[in-house]
């Protein structure tokens, strides 16, 4: 359960982390967001789940990626965010990993500032009883509202790919999808 | 002898007992047996062979019996198998004196051969099996050999080509090729053949009826490393509907798409999931920017940043609900100029699914007519309004001096004294002028107010049906803006009123709280009506939008023209007209509001007067 949502790889030694802390300091990273929508080779079990959730937001903390993970009835979408080589060396890993297929990258660019504060999933676990107190699990349809940092036609596309994983939400259908204010 | 891996064991006399045995035989016969006669102690020995032992020793004759099943040894599973030999020998004399017993345990063969035997008819069945398949199956099989000659072909083959079943399949098969693609096929067959792989390739073979029909064609070797492949084995599919029907296909899409690109309007196709896949030649010229720079929503970001969010709030609900997406909005130009288009967008089933087909239709011109159509209009009845008033008021006005001119006439002709002969004509053609000038004046004031009163004729109207009445005209738009409306409506007596006078003001201070929305929050409007404490109907519209600069108190909002907002479409006339209706009832109308926060009209509908 490593490829799906983690990246993994060993830390960098300390002299090269010093490096890395000084290339910081004087060229700020260059970041980007990744979306892809996938199926699932079989369905996940709440097992299954529930060893991603914990896998994945382990390593991505680790490497500073964040972002949401999708998944109902096979279909997997996530957007995840992270500096440049990060996010190409998850999105790789991603590609290849045989418990899913049909992986269409949707976006791949640049972006000045994250819009998500960590990592988590929404999905419908068949058990929701354990699940609502888990670190990083959001049930589909108690999802925060997508971040306003997030540029309208981004927005727009979590909003879509959400609305394809998950189908309509017949009890507050489209409430709080886009905040009004205006957004450059 | 005791070290043979036989069992050797000598039965003598005609009574054949058991004389020397070896220790392979005991294992099958017992421990004690020396000494017995074998009737008495047969151990495991097969009753067959037990029966015809007397017969060769009476024949003298030596006997082999293969393959003998023994009851398996306690706690054995397999029951062991025997070849058992039996050789008469003499004494010296060269009498008869016994029989010679060697058994030699073939389980293991037994076992094999059984095996081997099961296998031979499995594969029969096998065989059988395949070939029942390749000759049902609608497809043709075939082996060629390493020569490049086709050395089988199932009956489909025949059947298809119409073939004899004795044709030269080798000879034949080339000539059935198309001509024009017998050389190509050929070439790749036998690169595939020299390089030991496979092939798969399309080509058009010979019909029976002489139509030539496409064929998809694949084939892999029969590999026995480290032997080249001597055999490719394949099938030979008919794809020719399959093809006509891609074929078709491509040239429609490219016809599609050609006509698409050429049109001078914003076309693009989404998925079912909304995503757009793809954007005419058109859309990237207006934007100015690539397919991948737009990207698969990328559309909603040309949009006026006030629109995008209730653009993409209507694309969404578009895609949950299947329902045709509609909107006017301002389009983003490569120059950084919005036009206004119309975006328009269908779902369609098509072979390959549901698609979304939209377009954007530029609406700017059509827009600007109208507005200036909308103006102008006004400008007209605002004229032909105030024409009505000025001649009504002037002949109103003009009425008193008159009056006034024919009492001082009057007074004139009682006191004074005229010494003109011709006085009494000159008295009776003024007196005459003037009643002329007050029928004119009379008529023209009713002729004014007559129209006026047709024009706009009163009834008895329950205010709180109309309200319902005008925001179920607005339904679109409450739910297009997410508006909540509330109403809190008190039986107000019922006012006589002109129905499309009292429409007009419900109608332009609703949808103007619903207008000048504040982008920050959904616009949520309160209707609320009641009697003031002296029994005065009151209606009061309060928003939360974006307010108004209320710093002339002499109400500048109800100028002609007075925006307040000018960057929301408007003319500028609602408050006018709205103003003037009430106060041509005799009623007025009070407004309180703060910049960022809302708005309150306030109707007062009739006079206060105490009776009421």
């Amino acid at each position: 359960m490593v490829m799906l949502g983690g990246a993994t790889g060993t830390p960098p030694s300390k002299p090269k982390r010093l490096l890395v802390r000084i290339v910081l300091i004087i060229y700020y990273p260059s970041m980007k967001h990744i979306l892809y929508i996938s199926r699932a080779v079989r369905p996940l079990t709440d097992e299954d789940l529930q060893q991603l959730l914990d896998q994945s937001r382990r390593d991505n903390a680790r490497h500073g990626i964040t972002g949401i993970l999708f998944y109902s009835h096979g279909n997997i979408a996530q957007l995840f965010e992270g500096e440049d080589g990060i996010a190409d060396n998850l999105f790789k890993r991603i590609s290849v990993d045989g418990r899913h297929t049909h992986v269409i990258k949707h976006i791949d660019k640049p972006i000045t500032a994250r819009s998500f504060n960590e990592w988590s999933m929404a999905f419908h676990p068949l058990e929701p009883s354990g699940f609502t107190a888990l670190q990083g699990f959001v049930l589909p349809h108690h999802m925060p509202p997508t971040p306003t940092s997030l540029a309208i036609a981004d927005a727009l596309l979590v909003e879509l790919v959400r609305l394809a994983v998950f189908g309509p939400d017949p009890s507050t259908p489209y409430q709080q999808a886009f905040p009004t204010l205006p957004r450059s | 002898m005791r070290q043979l891996s036989a069992g050797v064991a000598t039965l003598e006399g005609a009574e054949l007992r058991y004389g020397f045995v070896n220790t392979q035989l005991r294992a099958l016969v017992g421990e004690q047996a020396e000494g017995q006669r074998v009737i008495d102690q047969p151990g495991r020995l097969p009753a067959s062979l037990l029966a015809i032992l007397p017969q060769v020793y009476a024949n003298g004759v030596p006997y082999v019996a293969k393959a003998c099943v023994c009851t398996p040894q306690l706690g054995e599973q397999a029951a062991q198998c025997f070849d058992f030999a039996l050789d008469p020998y003499h004494d010296e004399q060269g009498n008869l004196s016994g029989l010679l017993l060697l058994a030699v345990d073939v389980s293991e063969q037994e076992h094999a051969r059984q095996q081997s035997h099961e296998l031979v008819t499995k594969t029969r069945q096998l065989d059988a099996r395949l070939r029942v398949l390749t000759e049902t199956a609608p497809l043709i099989t075939y082996t060629m050999d390493a020569q490049g000659h086709y050395t089988y072909a199932s009956p489909q083959w025949y059947r298809f080509t119409g073939q004899n079943p004795v044709a030269d399949l080798a000879a034949a098969w080339p000539l059935l090729i198309h001509p024009d693609d017998r050389l190509r096929v050929l070439y790749e067959a036998e690169t595939a053949r020299r390089q030991g792989t496979g092939w798969n390739y399309e080509y058009r073979l010979r019909r029976f009826d002489g139509e030539y029909r496409w064929m998809l064609s694949r084939s892999l070797p029969e590999v026995h490393l480290p032997d080249a492949p001597a055999y490719w084995h394949g099938a030979l599919t008919e794809i020719h509907l399959q093809r006509e029907l891609s074929e078709a296909r491509r040239r429609g899409e490219a016809e599609v798409r050609f006509l698409a690109d050429s049109i001078p309007e914003l076309i693009w196709t989404a998925t079912a999931e909304g995503l757009i896949d793809y954007y005419n030649q058109y859309t990237t010229e207006y934007s100015g920017l690539t397919k991948d720079e737009l990207g698969p929503t990328g559309w909603v970001g040309l949009l006026y940043p006030e629109e995008q969010a209730e653009a993409a709030r209507g694309w969404v609900r578009s895609i949950a609900s299947g329902a045709p997406f509609e909107g006017e909005y301002h389009l983003r130009r490569h120059d950084g100029t919005y036009r206004w288009h119309v975006i328009r967008a269908q779902r369609l089933a098509d072979g390959s699914g549901l698609r979304w087909f939209g377009t954007c239709t530029d609406v700017e011109n059509q827009y600007r007519l109208r507005q200036v159509l909308q103006t102008q209009y006004d400008e007209l009845a605002r004229a032909h309004h105030d024409l009505d008033t000025f001649v009504y008021a002037a002949s109103h006005d003009l009425r008193q001096p008159s009056l006034n001119l024919r009492g001082l006439f009057e007074e004139l002709r009682r006191t004074a004294t005229f010494t003109d002969p011709e006085q009494g004509l000159l008295l009776s053609m003024f007196d005459q002028a003037l009643g002329q000038l007050d029928t004119t004046l009379l008529d023209l004031a009713t002729t004014v107010r007559t129209q006026r009163q047709q024009q706009e004729p009163t009834e008895s109207i329950d205010v709180e049906l109309l309200v319902e009445e005008v925001l179920l005209g607005l339904h679109a738009k409450i739910v297009q803006s997410q508006a909540r409306v509330e109403l809190q409506l008190c039986p107000v007596p019922v006012l006589v009123y002109s129905r499309a006078n009292l429409r007009s003001v419900l109608h332009n201070l609703l949808s103007n709280a619903l207008k000048f929305a504040h982008p920050e929050r959904p616009p949520h409007v309160v209707v609320h009506s009641y009697l003031t404490p002296d029994g005065q109907p009151v209606l009061q519209v309060q928003d939360n939008g974006l307010g108004m600069a209320l710093d002339n108190p002499g109400s500048p909002q109800f100028r002609l023209f007075a925006r307040q907002h000018a960057h929301i479409d408007g003319t500028g006339v609602g408050l006018y007209l709205v103003q003037r209706i009430v106060s041509s009832q005799g009623g007025r109308i009070e407004v309180a509001s703060t910049v960022g926060q809302g708005t309150t009209f306030t109707i007062y509908w009739t006079q206060a007067s105490p009776s009421a």
